[in-house]
């Protein structure tokens, strides 16, 4: 593997998995609890090979549901502790998920979407779209960043790890088997150079270091319907205030545009190389894009489609990411016109010939 | 907004598609270009088609994956057959057209497979008296190896905007050595797409294969003249 010194900028050409092992050692991540699963695996396996190099550890357990929990494990103990994984093995990391949910431990899951339902194919899907957002019995109160580059896949990476931190909700760095297994460029840099502050983790049950230690006690278990009302509500608060300050999309074109289309993760780059396209040929086309899908940038693409006509709407799924789209637009007149492609990728060709189909 | 080179290689595992695009991409990127590599795979360890896709331009590159390649390599019968979708009208073709022909093997477990060296765990119900007895021997045999590949069929070949034939398996075999096959083929492809220097692609399988060069030099002798062999096929033929 490439050998990269986090000083300055570096120009870097690999795999997203080698850039997410990256990322992890560029935000001073110390440990990674891994499970072993296709196409995630190398990201376990440059970080095993990263972490004895930067002082930094790793443990492999017996299982997805291991993984999750021994994250949660030791972020309590104030370590900036990260899994990854992907497909039915994101299912079981769903239970842990949702204890660092309410509990507000701040996990980072690095999920790599392959095709489901059950083991379904190794390869590439964005099936994991409801479960990565709303897995599990609780409210979806997590942060997703759906990645379309290797460079974000960096950049995002570190910036999970500060959210999570920031405002302690589970964080996940939504990618797929092809950003895991592609190879292209992007820049590698220490972020604290680069003037972003690295949140340093604390030790959320009581520093065991300190005699004068307060212990605390995290729960997730309530005696009554008002107790547990209350923290959920007292949650959704902390959600709420934190949803305008985090939530990111990107937006070209939209303004005077009659088509939009709309898409997450790396169908995005089909979808802005065929706005380019369609653009070049005079065509009235936008683009729009959530780069947060929890929260969702609901008021921002409600702003932008409002004079459009129409909404190509594309996902390797079979309407995950349009059910979240409609909600969010609800009361809007736009006709949505869907793409929807499970368990496989879209080429720009294909929305270019779906945007043909429209007029 | 400058033009993204769109090249798809695909052949049997073994071949050696996933070394050629890893390499040209990687001499893409050292070059200034952007470039863009990803394979397909899927969870067979062997047996099956082999794709990969490589993109490399001036401009940031779109989705990993394209239906039209300018330049597509299907490397044996059944590539062929399965990268059809990929052929349009302005795709240059290359293909492999050797005399040596390929052993065809339908094995009932593994599927259909392709080899053009011994298969590298025979099972077979009647063992082929033409291989190696001592790596048959005690075997459990599911298979023949009598069955000669027909080779790619004419009929096959899709329409596009040009066909180049190279007898690259001839040439390992005769003339170089099997094991540069997929060197051969990354020279045509340099020849056929003219965005990179040949020196590039020298260095970047230097940055490969360095260490086993400096063990013997023989073999970076050997890689090389296998690369300018493969340029000069398909330079000659554009």
């Amino acid at each position: 593997m490439a050998e990269v010194l986090l000083q300055g900028e570096q120009r870097v050409f690999m795999t997203g998995n080698e850039v997410v092992a990256w990322a992890a050692v560029a935000a001073k991540a110390d440990i990674m609890y891994g499970y072993p699963i296709t196409p995630q695996n190398e990201i376990m396996h440059y970080w095993t090979r990263l972490a004895p190099k930067h002082g930094k550890r790793f443990l492999q357990v017996e299982d997805e549901i291991s993984a999750g929990f021994t994250t949660v494990g030791g972020v309590m103990t104030g370590r900036k502790a990260f899994t990854a994984t992907a497909g039915p093995g994101n299912v079981l990391m769903q239970e842990s998920a949702n204890m660092a949910e309410m509990m507000r431990v701040p996990i980072v899951y690095v999920v790599q979407q392959r095709g489901g339902p059950s083991t379904a194919t190794v390869i590439y899907a964005q099936q994991e779209t409801t479960l990565t957002c709303f897995g599990g019995n609780g409210e979806g109160h997590r942060l997703v960043y759906s990645t379309a580059t290797h460079q974000e896949l960096f950049d995002y990476t570190i910036k999970a790890f500060n959210m999570a931190w920031t405002y302690r909700f589970p964080t996940f760095v939504l990618g797929d088997g092809y950003q895991a297994k592609m190879r292209e460029s992007l820049t590698m840099y220490n972020p604290e150079e680069k003037g972003i502050q690295l949140v340093k983790p604390v030790p959320l049950l009581g520093d065991t270091t300190k005699p004068e230690r307060q212990f605390k006690h995290l729960r997730n278990t309530y005696n009554t319907e008002d107790e547990l009302y209350k923290v959920v509500m007292n949650n959704q608060r902390d959600w709420d205030n934190m949803a305008e300050k985090v939530v990111e999309w990107d937006e070209k074109g939209c303004e005077d545009a009659e088509v939009i289309l709309l898409t997450h993760g790396i169908v995005a780059r089909s979808a802005i190389t065929a706005y380019q396209q369609l653009r070049a040929e005079g065509k009235k086309v936008g683009f729009f894009r959530p780069i947060t899908l929890r929260p969702f940038p609901g008021k921002e693409l409600k702003e932008a489609i409002k004079n459009a006509k129409k909404l190509l709407v594309a996902e390797s799924a079979y309407g995950q990411f349009l059910k979240m789209v409609q909600n969010n637009i609800f009361g809007s007149q736009i006709e949505i016109v869907p793409l929807l492609r499970p368990g496989v990728g879209i080429t720009t060709e294909e929305i270019v010939a779906e945007y043909h189909k429209l007029s | 907004m400058g033009k993204t080179m769109k090249i798809a290689l695909a052949g049997e595992g073994g071949q050696g598609v996933q070394s050629v695009a890893e390499i040209l991409a990687e001499a893409a990127n050292e070059d200034g270009k952007q470039a863009l590599y990803i394979p397909n795979f899927g969870v067979e360890q062997r047996g099956g088609v082999s794709i990969a896709y490589v993109q490399i331009g001036d401009e940031n590159i779109g989705a990993p994956k394209f239906i039209a390649a300018d330049i597509l390599i299907p490397l044996s019968p059944r590539a062929v057959q399965r990268t059809r979708e990929h052929a349009g009208k302005n795709t240059v073709y290359i293909y492999d057209n050797s005399l040596i022909q390929q052993a065809e093997v339908n094995d009932h477990i593994v599927g259909l497979q392709y080899f053009d060296v011994t298969p590298p765990n025979p099972r077979s119900e009647q063992p082929n008296r033409d291989l190696p007895q001592d790596l048959i021997a005690g075997e459990p045999k599911t298979a023949s190896f009598m069955t000669k590949s027909q080779g790619v069929r004419p009929e096959d070949i899709p329409e596009v905007k040009k066909v180049i034939a190279i007898p690259a398996n001839d040439i390992a075999k005769n003339e170089l050595h099997p094991r540069v096959f997929n060197v051969i083929i990354l020279g045509a492809v340099i020849a056929a797409t003219q965005i990179l220097p040949m020196d590039s692609i020298k260095n970047a399988l230097e940055t490969k294969l360095g260490a086993k060069f400096n063990a013997n030099p023989a073999l970076r002798d050997m890689n090389f003249k296998a690369l300018e062999r493969g340029y000069e096929l398909v330079h000659s033929a554009m």
